[in-house]
């Protein structure tokens, strides 16, 4: 047997890209700028259709493959190249000025992982280490913890696409956990999701954009001034 | 056999064409104005084919019409036409006829004239919409057609939206009725969830199976739903603040039947999802009813503004139908089914009746408003020589509501006494206790009615014009008069008639208490009315008029006699040695109701205030500023700290609107960590 044809190798490419992909969200956090945040969520989004492709291979499940692609197409180069004309575009400072400051914010990602860690312990269990099914159950903690942080950056940036990247950081954790639970979901469900997403990112990018004309900023706690 | 589907469909269809027509005109034609009658032409041919359909419905005893499944799940248009409903639908057809006839004349004046055909539109959209709150016979219908109605009322209301008065009455209006239609929500679905099905026929006499406090909890939960709609004590208070600022034939259709839907959904639930209640239900019913009578009557004596006073009597009125209402239920607790259906015909009768004679008051009232431009009595006077019609038509209605012989009003007033004093024989207890009390406050009630209508015929009618636009009045035009001479015919024929129409009742009361009550309470071949059995009272409205007519006869004859010999001198009236009697020397509203704003201090708790300006000594005034007001009790008491509490709480509940939006979403992101840490421990 190759090793290109072991469930085994395939379980531990997956757990190295999803622990890759991990770090990727916590330089995310610790990341001040912008561009650079841009590329990370490219690069993940990247090892994101690579597990993808893993899971669809191992479990010679063909329709994963399409979404895996759309990964790659959508996140990995559109959007990316997209939010890059943006910050160039509004011409805003490139440094990212969050409200929790870097060293706390690693400290509560890492938090964050843990109780990701604590939530998924349950169904990780269900399932059991030996099985076959288990392929990328090591997965779904990492969802979860790509989830909650994405989450925990929209809460602690200021800038309206500082918030749009956590969004779709956020969404990517959605995906890895509908791949690592179910081996992806129905591709019409994967379709609208992306679709939802694309639209989202392009109604959020006119936002930002506007934000920023009606304000001369992007800081959306300024949004405050609009309450009765 | 009558064809039932044919007419009904055809009335709403001729709803549905006034209001398509009104609706595609407002936008469509600039001369609208031209065509607005058209529309109440629609409401009355409307009007009439429903009720050739209630007719028909009564007479066959209740057809189920359709059972349309709408698609979305616990949604069936059902429709169907039962006793219970035919007798609704009869009410709103009479009420509804004279109402568009009189809407032909009126449509050209006041704020109505400004969009006439979208307030066509909205009167057949209102009308329609009753009509299938009366024969809707299915929960979730039920409840679309009431929203639907709530809503046309509310546009209505606010007809006149550029004065703030109509605003804020519309607003209370449309606060309460959401409030009303809430508690009705949950009241519904508690009745129907153990019954399985939200089908009307599915709920019949299951009430009362309900498991625990549920049956209970419903059971309350749409008699204050209801209540509000009805407009008992203390839910109350959008009536006098809504029904003046509406148009004044808006008013009457308001109160003539459109808290008559109250009434119906009590008497659809009381009497037909409940099969049986406890004793303290119908107590708590007949105590509603008497409290809303009484004081009802009581504000409307204090009060000089002519709508607001009819306001204040739909809820004395609604008052006497939940005495008849509570009477009934009593009655079934205690095993008299033969009382109950006594009661309850004298509550659905004086529905009826409070329908015809209500509207018609108000209709005068609006011809009145229309030819003075005031509501205020204190500057009307002398009407009845400038508009005798009018005065003709309000005067037979202020005696039908006085429930004076041998008017309509009499007869359900009297079929209630009979029943409430049938109460002390037949019952135990505390109840045994509270007929006569009731009985004695209804006898005070009609007595207080009569002296509000001596007052309001009297100051607004009769004497000196009081202001300038009241010398200038004119008499109303024709369609106008017909509207209220129609329904004043109504008023005298079913005084007259009251014998030939009670066995109507025969099918409600069969299907309520399987017993057919209303012809047992004729005898005398038609003439003589009586309360069922020989030891109670009996009485003949026919017999009354023909003495009446006897007796004004006698003074004639008197006359003929002795009269001519006598000698007549024709002087001036006393003025006390001062020269010159003007109008401001007339007896006021005010002044009129003085003596019982004192016996009823306690209630009014009236605060007068006397300034008198002088410059050489207090005995020689040179002006004094006079006034009086009463304290707006329940508004006072009961509305203020519930608003004051509410607003309270939102004040302390509003910095978690911060506006930011990193607050916002630090909540959701709290409470999903909150969530997950509660579902790992759990």
């Amino acid at each position: 047997m190759y090793f290109w044809q072991d469930p085994q190798f395939g379980d531990r490419m997956i757990t190295l890209m999803a622990a890759f992909v991990l770090v990727l969200q916590i330089t995310m956090v610790a990341q001040r700028w912008l561009i650079t945040n841009i590329r990370a969520f490219a690069v993940q989004s990247l090892l994101l259709a690579g597990i993808a492709n893993t899971v669809a291979y191992f479990n010679h499940a063909p329709h994963i493959y399409a979404a895996a692609a759309l990964t790659l197409v959508l996140k990995a180069i559109l959007l990316p190249v997209f939010l890059r004309r943006l910050v160039a575009r509004i011409e805003i400072r490139q440094e990212i000025e969050p409200l929790v400051n870097v060293p706390l914010s690693v400290i509560i990602s890492g938090l964050l992982t843990m109780l990701a860690y604590v939530v998924a312990e349950p169904l990780r269990a269900a399932s059991g280490p030996g099985d076959s099914a288990a392929l990328g159950h090591n997965t779904l903690p990492v969802a979860i913890a790509l989830f909650l942080i994405g989450f925990f950056m929209m809460v602690s940036r200021r800038k309206a696409l500082t918030q749009v990247l956590a969004l779709l950081s956020l969404e990517n954790g959605l995906f890895l956990a509908a791949i690592s639970l179910t081996y992806g979901m129905p591709l019409i469900i994967e379709l609208g999701i992306f679709f939802d997403v694309l639209v989202a990112v392009m109604i959020l990018a006119i936002l930002v954009y506007r934000i920023r004309e009606t304000f001369d900023s992007m800081d959306v706690s300024r949004l405050s001034r609009l309450k009765g | 056999m009558w064809p039932l589907r044919e007419l009904y469909s055809a009335g709403l269809g001729a709803f549905a064409l006034g209001i398509a027509g009104g609706i595609a005109a407002h936008f469509g034609l600039r001369s609208a104005q031209r065509i607005s009658s058209l529309f109440s032409v629609f409401a009355l041919i409307g009007s009439l084919l429903e009720g050739a359909a209630a007719v028909g419905g009564l007479r066959s005893g209740g057809a189920i019409l359709w059972a349309v499944p709408s698609g979305v799940p616990y949604l069936t248009y059902v429709v169907r036409l039962d006793a219970l409903s035919s007798f609704f639908v009869l009410t709103l057809a009479l009420v509804g006829a004279g109402v568009a006839v009189y809407s032909a004349g009126y449509g050209k004046h006041g704020a109505a004239a400004k969009n006439p055909a979208l307030f066509g539109a909205l009167l057949n959209l209102l009308l329609a919409a009753i009509t299938l709150v009366f024969t809707a016979g299915d929960v979730m219908f039920f409840l679309i057609a009431w929203e639907a109605m709530v809503a046309a009322a509310y546009f209505l209301v606010v007809t006149d939206h550029e004065q703030a008065e109509s605003r804020n009455g519309g607003m209370l209006y449309i606060l309460m009725s959401r409030a009303g239609t809430g508690m009705l929500f949950v009241g519904f679905l508690l009745l129907a969830a153990p019954a399985g099905s939200t089908d009307f026929r599915a709920l019949h006499f299951t009430g009362q199976h309900l498991p625990g406090g549920f049956g209970s909890l419903a059971f309350l939960l749409l008699f204050l739903g209801f209540g509000v709609k009805a407009g008992i004590i203390p839910l109350h208070i959008w009536l006098p603040a809504a029904h003046p600022v509406a148009p004044s034939n808006i008013s009457a259709l308001m109160s003539g039947i459109m808290i008559k839907a109250g009434i119906y959904g009590m008497a659809r639930v009381f009497f037909d999802f409940y099969g049986a209640l406890p004793v303290w239900a119908g107590m708590i019913v007949l105590l509603v009813g008497v409290i809303s009578a009484l004081l009802g009557v009581l504000y409307a004596l204090m009060e000089h503004d002519l709508k607001r006073l009819l306001a204040y009597h739909s809820i004395e009125n609604i008052g006497i139908i939940l005495m008849g209402f509570g009477a009934a239920m009593l009655f079934r607790s205690y095993g008299h089914p033969d009382l109950a259906a006594l009661a309850l015909i004298a509550g659905l009768f004086h529905t009826l009746n409070h329908a015809i004679f209500k509207s018609l008051l108000f209709l005068g009232a609006g011809s009145v408003l229309h030819a003075t431009h005031t509501r205020n009595m204190e500057e009307m006077g002398g009407l009845i020589r400038r508009m005798p019609a009018t005065a003709l038509y309000f005067l037979i209605g202020a005696v039908a509501i006085s429930g004076l012989p041998p008017l309509n009003g009499f007869v359900s007033e009297w079929l209630t006494y009979q029943a409430l004093l049938g109460g002390f024989g037949a019952t135990t207890e505390i109840a045994r206790v509270a007929f006569p009390i009731a009985g004695a406050l209804l006898a005070l009630t009609a007595a207080l009615a009569a002296a509000c209508f001596v007052k309001a015929f009297g100051i607004a009618f009769l004497a000196l014009p009081r202001s300038a636009s009241a010398a200038q009045a004119r008499e109303t035009a024709p369609a106008m008069r017909a509207g209220m001479a129609m329904l004043a015919l109504c008023c005298v024929l079913l005084g007259l008639g009251a014998t030939w129409f009670l066995p109507v009742f025969d099918p409600i009361t069969n299907q309520a208490f399987g017993i057919a009550a209303g012809h047992r309470l004729v005898s005398g071949n038609g003439a003589i009315l009586s309360a069922g059995s020989a030891a109670s009272g009996t009485v003949s409205t026919l017999m009354l008029a023909v003495t009446l007519v006897a007796l004004s006869a006698l003074p004639l004859i008197i006359w003929l006699i002795w009269g001519r010999r006598g000698r007549s001198v024709t002087g001036p009236t006393w003025d006390c040695g001062l020269p010159g009697l003007t109008s401001e020397n007339e007896y006021t509203a005010t002044a009129f109701s003085k003596p019982l704003r004192m016996i009823f201090s306690v209630l009014f708790r009236p605060r007068r205030e006397i300034q008198a300006e002088y410059e050489i000594s207090p005995y020689y005034p040179k002006a004094i500023h006079f006034e009086s007001e009463i304290e707006p009790t329940f508004e006072k008491n009961v509305y203020e700290p519930l608003k004051d509490g509410i607003l309270r709480v939102a004040r302390r509940v509003r910095w978690i609107q911060a506006g930011s939006l990193h607050a916002y979403l630090a909540y959701i992101f709290v409470t999903l960590i909150l969530l997950l840490l509660f579902a790992v421990r759990g």
